[in-house]
């Protein structure tokens, strides 16, 4: 561990004010609307704080350092197109308009508005699946930042994140949203002087124009013979080595559906105080989506440049996968870069990243199960403080099944595709849910649920046939000498197909969207919709 | 060397660093004063709901 006493001073009051704050919350709440939507009172700058510091989690530090020092600065260019979805959102007030004036807790529960009251149960069990399972990463990989930025034993990780998952579930347990929102700004401020801090050192370090001229170098492998050889474009994102054109328009079109869509980042919509609040909240902070790739981007850079100037990775990564190594190699530079004070002003920037996302998460997946699972299924009415209750439980139990699925459980291998894919089921199906029933009068509830299978079945088609053809490849190139079932019939399919590739992972999200689409058309066109009056038109849902 | 990516790239990051740094202020100031008058506003609501 190489931190001192000013470092552990700097976490220790980050962490009490955070927790007197959060708890000090609670004395406000009196119901769910409360607890889940802060009363929708909350204003315009702590609206950006909040969405600002809910969106920038230790797992996307983690994965946007990881893209620049695989993809140098082009690696921010799905920042640029988020910032560029996020600004034309808050301009035009697509879907989020509408559905702050509509006057939900959720988005399921506009479904049911607009299609009924299955449609909504269904879509609520999408949304949750494919948020909770999703937010199943966040713990290991937050822990992994600390482990690797302070040096302290890896066998600490799943305590240490424990702990502070503790600390999170009881503020937002007790306080929901509006405990989230004070504790958010808070982190909002650690978390930017931490960002702005940590990069000018960087910057300050190596020197920019050393740092252009060492991704320069790295890439036409000069630097290449100390393991770090670039094998992306570092700047131009178009060029074929990096993302190309194609992955950029399926990303703009994803971080459409991501502004609209994504629970988290609609729960700040449906707590501000009105559609313009919301839609300035936007506006104000599409920008700093840029800096959400680009300033962890730029220390991946550093980390690739610094290491490959000093004789290469140091010797602990030396021995890990490339992946593991390139999401390993930032928060260990700067591990070694910042000094004593700094090292615990990022620490406690970390900590807010990760305690900022994690309560977001927790109580938004938390409102959805409550509002949209459960409400539908009671028939009698419940009092304020039994809702208040089952609100408040959930979170606890999302808290505990993270703790064991993501933390002391170890995933297998191919858990981060099925993470993917189950995240791309929810975007598929949910944003084109949204928009056919705010804007299309004929949309119906066949359409929805055509849409919501046919959401499903790209992503699960991807999972399927590259876990196929990797396994068979594999299979092929080594066969057992007694083969079992299984692995005869994964033989076959590799001397029948010798050139199957793995689809490619924007094919298969571009396709969930466009079968999505298809099945909203098709089921709403082919189908008769419900008698006039029964069902509520677009303009009456907002 | 120069190329205009890396012009862009170079004016993204120092935005970026600009733009966070100001944020880092003007929302710390402004989001301040809007919670304690969020409190405010709650701790009046529950004094009438007393009432």
């Amino acid at each position: 561990m190489h931190l001192a006493v000013i470092d552990w001073v700097i976490i220790a009051v980050y962490l009490a004010g955070c927790m007197a704050a959060g708890i000090w919350m609670r004395r406000f709440v009196r119901g769910v609307e409360d607890f889940a939507v802060a009363g929708r009172a909350m204003d315009l700058n702590l609206g950006i704080a909040s969405l600002a510091a809910t969106e920038l989690g230790l797992v996307t530090v983690m994965y946007t350092a990881q893209l620049g020092f695989t993809k140098g600065f082009a690696g921010a260019t799905i920042g640029v197109l988020m910032a560029a979805a996020m600004y034309l959102v808050g301009r035009t007030g697509f879907v989020i308009g509408p559905l702050r004036r509509a006057g939900v807790m959720t988005i399921p529960e506009l479904f049911e508005k607009r299609f009924g009251i299955k449609v909504r149960w269904l879509a609520g069990l999408f949304i949750v699946l494919g948020g909770v399972l999703n937010m199943g990463i966040f713990l290991r990989l937050g822990g992994e930042f600390l482990v690797a930025a302070t040096g302290m034993p890896a066998h600490w990780l799943e305590w240490v994140m424990t702990v502070l998952l503790g600390m999170i579930l009881l503020y937002t347990v007790l306080g929901g949203m509006l405990s989230v929102l004070v504790t958010d700004y808070l982190q909002f401020i650690v978390k930017g002087m931490g960002i702005v801090v940590t990069s000018i050192l960087v910057i300050a370090s190596l020197g920019w124009d050393n740092l252009v001229s060492g991704l320069w170098l790295c890439w036409d492998g000069t630097l290449a013979g100390v393991g770090q050889m670039l094998k992306a474009h570092p700047f131009n994102p178009l060029h074929p080595t990096n993302f190309g054109w194609g992955y950029l328009l399926w990303q703009l079109v994803f971080q459409l559906a991501v502004a609209t869509t994504w629970q988290t980042q609609i729960s700040r919509v449906l707590s501000a105080r009105d559609e313009t609040t919301a839609k300035r909240m936007y506006r104000r902070a599409a920008f700093y989506f840029v800096g959400r790739f680009g300033l962890p981007g730029l220390w991946g850079a550093a980390a690739l440049v610094y290491f490959s100037q000093h004789g290469g990775l140091p010797a602990a990564l030396q021995g890990l996968t490339a992946n593991e190594a390139s999401l390993r190699a930032t928060p260990a530079y700067l591990g070694m870069l910042l000094p004593s004070g700094f090292i615990g002003l990022l620490l406690a920037a970390a900590l807010a990243a990760e305690m900022s996302t994690d309560s977001g998460y927790l109580l938004t997946w938390a409102t959805v199960i409550y509002n949209d699972l459960i409400v539908p299924c009671v028939k009698k009415p419940l009092s304020s403080a039994a809702r208040l209750l089952i609100t408040r439980s959930m979170v606890l139990a999302i808290g505990v099944f993270l703790l064991f699925y993501g933390l002391w459980y170890e995933m297998p291998g191919n858990a981060w595709d099925y993470l993917a894919v189950t995240g791309n089921i929810y975007l598929a199906s949910v944003f084109t849910l949204l928009v056919a029933g705010l804007y299309w009068r004929r949309a119906n509830a066949n359409g929805a649920y055509a849409a919501l299978v046919l959401g499903a079945v790209g992503p699960i088609t991807f999972l399927v046939v590259n876990l196929v053809v990797v396994k068979a490849k594999q299979l092929g190139a080594h066969p057992p000498a007694v083969a079992s079932l299984a692995q005869e019939w994964l033989l076959r399919f590799n001397h029948w197909f010798p050139q199957a590739k793995p689809i490619d992972p924007a094919l298969a999200g571009a396709s969930s969207f466009a079968l999505a689409f298809l099945g909203m058309f098709a089921g709403s066109a082919l189908t008769p919709g419900p008698a006039e009056g029964k069902i509520a038109t677009p303009q009456e849902v907002a | 060397m120069m190329d205009l990516f890396v012009v862009f790239w170079t004016f993204m990051i120092f935005t970026s660093i600009f733009w966070y740094g100001f944020l880092l202020f003007y929302v710390g100031f402004k989001g301040g004063r809007e919670i304690k008058s969020m409190t405010q506003a709650f701790g009046r609501r529950h004094e009438e709901e007393k009432r």
